[in-house]
């Protein structure tokens, strides 16, 4: 039952989320804990320093009452006179409700300092990024891997090849680098950063094209580095399927090459192409969200040096743990797809 | 037994040779493995691993200098980076104060005027000193000075920094007066004036003149004790070193040289503990099946589920890690990467005969893991090895493109982020960004190169259809 299956793997992507969103509350605790400690510390410094000029004979005592009073306000607002056990459990719980607070000193695009706020606003940008990146990556990979699988071991195979091991080992966000500095700035067709021009255009049409405009030079960059391996990916799977028996059975029937590649192989391995490719993808994401930085596209990963240069720990526990969970979705997503294009998967069964 | 196994890495050998992309990959390891022996030998600052972030061991170097041969390639040459030692010295008594009078002829052919010129000078003692610059026109600029100090001192006076507001006064006359008169002092570019043809537009687009210029140092000592250490003239060239200088006026071909250490060593050093972790972890969970396979795939199933940077950002930002640390972290999550391969293998070594016939003989189950499985994993194990070296030298440059990285070692993506933290990619400084970048993509396709030879060798019916 298909079904099933989903409610399952649902279930246990879940419960995957849980462990992890536990380890990181466990993991960050003290230092959490540390720097929260120290920030409210510092703002409570600094209300008091504002207080103090605002109106200068106030009395020592009074200073003091209002700072412990404060403090006291702050500590519990982030639970920190509890236990480690209750501190770790609250933070896992608020984490997984999405509820991540007040940032320190990050503010969303409106103003607002809610985490939720700041992060939910930058989902959408990350995924259209990628997405359109995706979508251009798989097309074009298995393209390639199909021409590759039709001619392996030709010199358009072995030179592809070279070039897959070439950009095997390139950092995505350097290739960025060098496209900035020759198409922003050499030949300057591409805007360097952001989403939009400065004010964005007011017309739909208009507004599109120019998001468009600013999301070519990023996406190139995904695609240049990305393809290679799709394409390798594919061939290998669509080779691995040719060794099959019913490949060789449909050769004695005498049908056509053509038809045994397009017709009997691409079906055979098509869901794990599919999966492999969504896959590699979605690890890739993990990693190219440096890359949004490069560009300052303002996504989840350029949210990350932001918080990083601000300290701004909140923030970054929220990135984290959103980041964490788009991928684990991505990733029980994928399982059902694969279940759904190759049947023996979701019975359970030994693979 | 032991002949056994070195026929089978003799065989090995034999068919990796075949693939010629596969002794690439060995002789650019060969090469980089010559880099980091020869390091000494190779770069010209040789204390660059230690003290890169020493600014002090930098000052005689120019700010952000192309790289040398960029000259082969352009008409109008940059200036090379040079020292001048004194031409004559005279010294004359008067009194009880000795002077001392120094030229140096800067013979200047090059068709862009230095960065900059630096008078570097070590004095002991009580002096005044009188630097003065004469041009090929005549029109000569001047500074003067003293030191107090009783100690030894070393000074550096700079054409930019020193001497700049006296370059536009005895410039400016031969300016256009209306855009003289406009002009902030501060704003020209000394080194474009004090080159250039004393005619209208010096100081907005100065005409190169070619020729000798000689700088003069008057020095007077005042008290018994003191002297003049040492006195050169630094030409602080718009082309130095092999490729160029940063922001911080460092020599990137020593940085890019320091880089390859630590890129091999953390490289090197992740893959080897994870790839061993991994592939005993695959093929205990393979060997033992059952409830310990169960949860040896859970456990590993929630390490894939993690997005390996975002928490290695996370995880830096705050411990703050040092590289050790960081190859650490590196390697508890970088163990996934060959599990599910070995596993699915030592499911099929473990239906052998010779298994059952081993366990037959009571041996236990530590020797069958590690005598009888692990070992016929060896080949995939070093082709996965060389896999994943690349993934974790791209790591942690990304982890210090953000800020995060280890700041007491000298490695690619340190220097990296240096250039795009100070602007390098929109300035188009792009000798600051592209060695270090071809450095980690030549380094990955060595392992990408011998990975995937091994990687052919092992999955033979991959080669043709």
């Amino acid at each position: 039952m298909y079904w099933k299956y989903v409610v399952r793997r649902l279930l246990y992507a879940a419960l995957i989320m849980v462990v992890c969103v536990f380890v990181f509350s466990l993991l960050f605790n003290t230092v959490a804990d540390k720097v929260l400690r120290a920030q409210i510390d510092e703002q409570v410094k600094g209300e008091l320093t504002q207080l103090a000029k605002a109106n200068p004979n106030m009395h020592q005592e009074q200073r003091m009452a209002i700072r412990e009073e404060r403090t006291a306000r702050l500590y519990e607002r982030f639970h920190l006179n509890e236990s480690m056990v209750s501190r770790v459990m609250f933070r896992t719980w608020s984490s997984l409700k999405f509820d991540f607070g007040e940032s320190m000193q990050m503010k969303s695009m409106a103003g607002s300092t809610k985490v939720n706020t700041i992060l939910f606003e930058r989902v959408p940008r990350t995924l259209l990024l990628f997405g359109v990146a995706a979508v251009f990556d798989i097309v074009l990979g298995v393209w390639l891997g199909l021409v590759k699988a039709r001619r392996a071991g030709k010199t358009m195979d072995r030179s592809t090849d070279i070039v897959t091991m070439i950009v095997f080992g390139l950092p995505g966000w350097w290739l960025g680098m060098m496209l900035i500095m020759l198409f922003a700035f050499a030949i300057p067709i591409f805007p360097s950063s952001a989403m939009h021009s400065s004010p964005p255009p007011a017309q739909a049409l208009g507004y599109f094209l120019d998001l468009m405009w600013h999301l070519a030079l990023p996406v190139i960059t995904l695609i240049l580095l990305g393809f290679w391996g799709r394409a390798y990916v594919t061939r290998n799977l669509v080779l691995s399927t040719l060794q099959e028996d019913f490949i060789m059975s449909a050769r004695a029937r005498g049908l056509s090459e053509r038809r045994i590649l397009f017709g009997h192989t691409l079906r055979a391995a098509a869901p794990p192409i599919v999966t492999m490719s969504l896959l590699a993808l979605v690890v890739s994401i993990g990693g190219a969200l440096v890359f949004e930085g490069i560009f300052s596209w303002p996504g989840l990963g350029n949210l990350y040096w932001q918080a990083v240069q601000q300290n701004d720990v909140p923030v970054l526990m929220g990135d984290l743990t959103v980041t964490t969970a788009l991928f684990i979705a991505a990733l029980a997503f994928l399982d059902l797809v694969y279940g759904f294009l190759d049947p023996r998967v979701k019975v359970g069964g030994k693979a | 037994m032991k002949g056994a196994r070195f026929d089978q890495l003799r065989t090995f050998w034999g068919e990796f040779r075949r693939v010629k992309f596969g002794l690439v990959g060995i002789g650019l390891l060969v090469v980089f493995a010559l880099i980091v022996l020869l390091a000494p030998l190779l770069s010209p600052f040789t204390q660059a691993d230690q003290r890169w972030r020493d600014m002090t061991y930098w000052l005689d170097s120019p700010r952000e200098a192309r790289p040398m041969w960029v000259n082969w390639f352009t008409s109008k040459k940059y200036a090379t980076t040079e020292t001048i030692a004194a031409a004559s010295t005279i010294e004359t008594v008067t009194g009880s104060m000795r002077i001392l009078e120094m030229e140096f002829p800067y013979q200047y052919t090059a068709g862009r005027p230095p960065n900059d010129l630096v008078l570097k000078m070590g004095i002991t003692g009580r002096t005044s000193y009188e630097l003065l610059i004469q041009r090929p026109d005549g029109k000569q600029m001047s500074y003067r000075g003293s030191t107090v100090v009783d100690g030894a001192q070393v000074l550096r006076l700079s054409v930019v920094e020193t001497l700049a507001s006296r370059v536009y006064a005895v410039l400016a006359p031969s300016e256009d007066p209306k855009f003289a008169a406009s002009k902030d002092p501060q704003q020209i570019d000394p080194m474009g004036a004090m080159f250039g043809k004393a005619q209208p537009g010096i100081f907005t687009t100065p005409e190169n003149v070619k020729g000798t210029y000689t700088v003069k140092l008057k020095l007077a000592l005042i008290s018994p004790e003191s002297k003049l250490d040492s006195a050169v003239i630094n030409i602080m060239g718009g082309v130095s070193g092999l490729l160029g200088t940063d922001g911080a006026k460092r020599d990137l071909w020593s940085g890019v040289i320091a880089g390859t250490k630590w890129a091999l060593l953390l490289g090197l050093l992740t893959s080897l503990i994870s790839v061993v972790v991994g592939v005993v972890y695959g093929v205990a969970s393979g060997y033992f099946g059952g409830w310990i396979d169960a949860l040896m795939n859970r456990i590993y199933e929630v390490f894939t589920s993690i997005p390996l940077l975002p928490i290695l950002i996370v995880m830096s930002a705050v411990f703050k890690p040092s590289i050790w640390i960081m190859i650490l972290i590196m390697c508890v999550f970088f163990w996934t990467g060959p599990v599910k391969t070995v596993r699915s293998i030592a499911l099929q070594i473990k239906e052998n005969a010779y298994i059952e016939a081993a366990r037959g003989l009571g041996a236990s189950h530590g020797r069958i893991l590690f005598r009888h499985m692990v070992p016929q994993l060896v080949p995939f194990a070093f082709a996965s090895m060389a896999l994943s070296v690349p993934g974790a030298i791209v790591f942690e440059a990304t982890i210090s493109l953000i800020g995060l990285g280890d700041a007491t070692v000298v490695t690619w993506g340190q220097i990296l982020r240096d250039a795009f933290g100070s602007g390098a990619v929109l300035k188009g400084v792009w000798w600051w960004v592209v060695p270090p970048g071809i450095a980690i993509a030549v380094m990955g396709m060595t392992f990408a190169f011998i990975g995937f030879a091994m990687d052919t060798i092992l999955n033979p019916k991959l080669k043709t259809r």
